[in-house]
């Protein structure tokens, strides 16, 4: 291992008063590989942005090469040699290889663009880390994982010393990933410093050479490859949410209303096999991509099944269209709620009753007394509060408000098996336990089996009957009763 | 219909704040300022008869815009109407004087069957947008209609009276129109087809995602649109007592004007039938007041060019005043 390539010394960072960060340290050797672990809102994001100067620190010094730094800005982290590559692509995917590499600076001669000798340093970097793309590929033809390898492969056009990966891996396949780690160690000979932002414990120990997890913005336990302890890492990560959390009152119901028999969706997930029962509240938690979210939008229509069935009620199911997956009494409610769950400048009350237009109709004429009555129902049921009630825009409601008539839309519809993706997103936390109270009891007083895709640990403990924990497309372990904890939870996913 | 909850999702977001801006104000307010105006420019203008030429010349757009309104609510236009009554005029004209009137409307309702469906086709199984879609059907179909005359008018005789029959001394398209606005306003308002059109507008994937049937309520009401549009032709061709292939020219500009006056917003989502009627009225009465001063013609395109971008122009205004408070 080289010299210190990179040292932050007690790193605060307060925003309008808050602190977030309370004096982290950080070093970073060339050729050495650091992984940052911790859970979100442990300040691993605010951590490099100071690195890259896109944030200035409340305090704290930054040295760069043994230089102590008075104030470090985003060209001037460049120029040292400092490159960030995120989770989401930065491409152009309509250009080329060779000049999405050189996105930005083109190589030019008389103030023409000189494509070939684009293509030739393109070459030379793509053989440095001993990747095979050919130069002249469209970027959006080729596969995520080395799209990826392009963003790093654009870093190292400017000399990048210390290369920060923010979850490079989420959206990859382990083949890539395998990729990807390669030319890591590629750069590590090189003398390349990296930190690795994971939430995976499993790359962990592979590729990195140290370890330091962050929680609340404190640095809690740094330690190197040979003294990794899964156990200890998680606890460090979750610290006092590792303790047992109250679990809700057990419900005991037999009758399965919904069942996947070996249901597999091409690159997404294989092979899942589960069931909920009448009443009950299963949880399929997991990573986002680890593709919990995926076979709930299978069941709904909403992605291709390539293999296995789904049973409903003992009945064959075969999604084809939503609105067919509706009319069997199948109900949805999306993570995404502005993009695909709520009508945003429509009323509330059709907010609600749009799933029973038809229901509400006499003679194909929907009665709007039965409209306003259904909301007023709900609003009083669910403590819904609409300032104009039935007639207020449901965009101009809270982040828990608006759930609650998105869920309060499918309870109308009386639907026997209700999919829930990341319930309590973008939901204050007094409603989240609201919500989670909710659709408990919905589900005990009208039999309706729930299935949720989450990723949150906590609204597993608190919402769950039963959690099946996902990793990478497929089922590794269900926990129940007492046993739904978040060090099992976290540990079994990562 | 007070409560209704179209006349909320037009004025909900402003009533919030005690400030409101009703979209429709604005418009009463030019109407009668126009009124005014041309009542005292011209003798003629406070005439029943000159009332009855302004609803007769309103009707033929009227009754292509209760299903234009229903598209634009959606989220979808329909430029081809203007061209699709061309051709209609021209079956008309070409088949009543061999084989007969029933012959002829039967000609022109299946024209606008095939033109609607073909419409639907592209728009929703694959999936041209719909503008683009019925701009070409606007040059392909207008082409269709000079080539049905060789570039000529073709006269039609004995069928006068469906543009121009007065039974109870009203002018029969006045009251075709009357009727095709009323089951259009209650179908906006009360069936679950028209409140899935809101929906569809309002967020299209939010609207799959409950299980509405997009496509399916696209494809019809593309369908209503072009047989609308064929049965304006032939009301058209009827008053002319002729097939012209520039007869209807500029019908769709009116059209998405009326529709756009009234308050439906471009992106989709809001609208209401009425609010398009009163647009409508407006262009209408624009019109004849500028013939009754003797204005030369061109001007009244000039001027419907100016109120259509005035009236889109004065939706984004308010929409970014909506925002700004929300």
């Amino acid at each position: 291992m080289g010299k210190d390539l990179v040292q932050l010394r007690n790193i605060h960072k307060s925003y309008s008063g808050v602190e977030v960060l309370h004096g982290v340290d950080l070093a970073l050797a060339s050729g050495e590989v650091l992984a940052l672990l911790g859970e979100n809102g442990a300040g691993k994001s605010t951590l490099v942005k100071i690195l890259a100067g896109d944030i200035p620190p409340t305090s704290g010094t930054i040295s760069i090469d043994g230089t102590e730094l008075a104030r470090l800005d985003v060209y001037q982290a460049r120029q040292l040699g400092i490159r960030m590559i995120f989770q989401e692509l930065n491409d152009a995917p309509t250009l080329t290889v060779a000049e999405n590499i050189f996105l930005g600076q083109l190589p030019r001669s008389g103030g023409f663009i000189s494509w070939s000798e684009m293509e030739k340093k393109a070459q030379e970097i793509l053989d440095r880390l001993q990747v095979k793309i050919p130069v002249d590929a469209i970027a959006g033809s080729l596969r995520v994982g080395e799209r990826q390898l392009l963003e790093i492969a654009r870093a190292l056009t400017q000399n990048a010393k210390v290369l920060v990966l923010d979850e490079p891996t989420a959206a990859l396949s382990s083949v890539e990933v395998d990729r990807l780690f390669t030319v890591m160690d590629q750069l590590k000979a090189q003398g390349v410093g990296m930190i690795y932002i994971t939430h995976r414990l499993d790359e962990v120990a592979r590729v990195a050479d140290r370890v330091q997890v962050l929680r609340d913005g404190t640095s809690v336990l740094t330690v190197k490859n040979s003294e990794i302890d899964r156990t200890a890492l998680v606890t460090a990560m979750l610290g006092r949410a590792a303790e047992k959390n109250a679990r809700p009152e057990a419900v005991h119901t037999s009758k399965p209303a919904l069942k996947l028999n070996k249901l597999s969706s091409r690159l997404d997930y294989s092979d899942v096999s589960l069931h909920v029962n009448e009443g009950e509240v299963v949880a399929l938690f997991g990573k986002i991509g680890s593709g919990t979210a995926e076979i709930l939008e299978s069941v709904f229509s909403l992605r291709p099944v390539t293999g296995g069935n789904i049973e409903i009620f003992g009945e064959k199911f075969s999604p084809k269209s939503p609105a067919a997956s509706a009319e069997f009494g199948i109900g949805y409610l999306p993570a995404d709620r502005q993009r695909l769950g709520s009508f945003g400048i429509r009323s509330v009350a059709e907010n609600l009753a749009v799933t029973c237009w038809k229901k509400m109709s006499n003679l194909g004429f929907v009665n709007q007394r039965k409209e306003f009555q259904a909301f007023e129902r709900w609003a009083e049921a669910l403590r819904i509060s609409s300032r104009s009630g039935a007639t207020q825009e449901i965009a101009t409601l809270s982040g828990g408000n608006q759930q609650k008539v998105l869920l309060a839309r499918w309870f109308e519809a009386n639907v026997r098996v209700l999919l829930l993706v990341e319930p309590t997103r973008g939901v204050d936390v007094g409603a989240r336990r609201d919500i989670y109270e909710i659709i408990r009891r919905q589900a005990r007083e009208s039999n309706m089996a729930v299935l949720v895709a989450t990723s949150d640990y906590e609204e597993v403990v608190l919402l769950a009957d039963r959690a099946l924990v996902m990793a990478r497309g497929k089922i590794v372990k269900e926990l129940t009763g007492d046993s739904v904890d978040a060090q099992s939870l976290v540990s079994a996913s990562s | 219909m007070s409560k209704s909850t179209n006349a909320v999702a037009a004025d909900g977001a402003t009533k919030t704040k005690g400030f409101s801006i009703p979209q429709t104000a604005p418009l009463i307010v030019f109407l009668l300022a126009m009124v005014v105006f041309f009542s005292i420019a011209s003798e003629y203008f406070l005439d029943i008869e000159n009332f009855k030429n302004i609803l007769v010349a309103l009707a033929v757009t009227g009754m292509v815009c209760v299903p234009g309104t229903f598209l634009m609510i959606a989220g979808h236009v329909d430029l081809s109407v203007g061209s699709a009554a061309a051709v209609s005029g021209m079956l008309l004209a070409q088949t009543v004087n061999s084989k007969g009137i029933a012959f002829g409307l039967a000609c022109c309702l299946i024209f606008g069957l095939v033109l609607g469906i073909i419409n639907g086709i592209f728009v929703t199984i694959v999936g041209v947008n719909s503008l683009i879609t019925t701009l070409g059907g606007l040059a392909t179909l207008y082409g269709v209609a000079l080539l049905a005359g060789n570039g000529q008018t073709v006269m039609m005789f004995g069928f006068e009276w469906l543009g121009t029959a007065q039974p109870f001394s009203i002018p029969l398209p006045i009251i075709i129109f009357a009727i095709l606005a009323v089951i259009g306003v209650i179908t906006l308002r009360r069936t679950s087809y028209g409140r899935s059109l809101y929906a569809i507008g309002a967020n299209p994937n939010a609207a799959r995602v409950v299980g509405i049937r997009s496509n399916r309520i696209l494809f019809i009401t593309f369908v209503l649109s072009s047989v609308a549009a064929a049965l304006a032709g032939a009301v058209l061709a009827s008053q002319l007592s002729a097939g012209d292939p520039n007869a209807a020219k500029g019908l769709e500009l009116e059209v998405v004007t009326a529709i756009v006056l009234g308050g439906a917003s471009l992106a989709g989502g809001r609208g209401t039938l009425l609010g398009t009627v009163l647009g409508l009225v407006v262009i209408q009465v624009l019109n004849n007041g500028l013939i009754l001063l003797d204005v030369p013609s061109f001007w009244q395109r000039i001027a419907q060019g100016i109120l259509l971008i005035a009236a889109v122009s004065f939706d984004q205004i308010r929409q970014k005043i909506v925002a700004q408070k929300g």
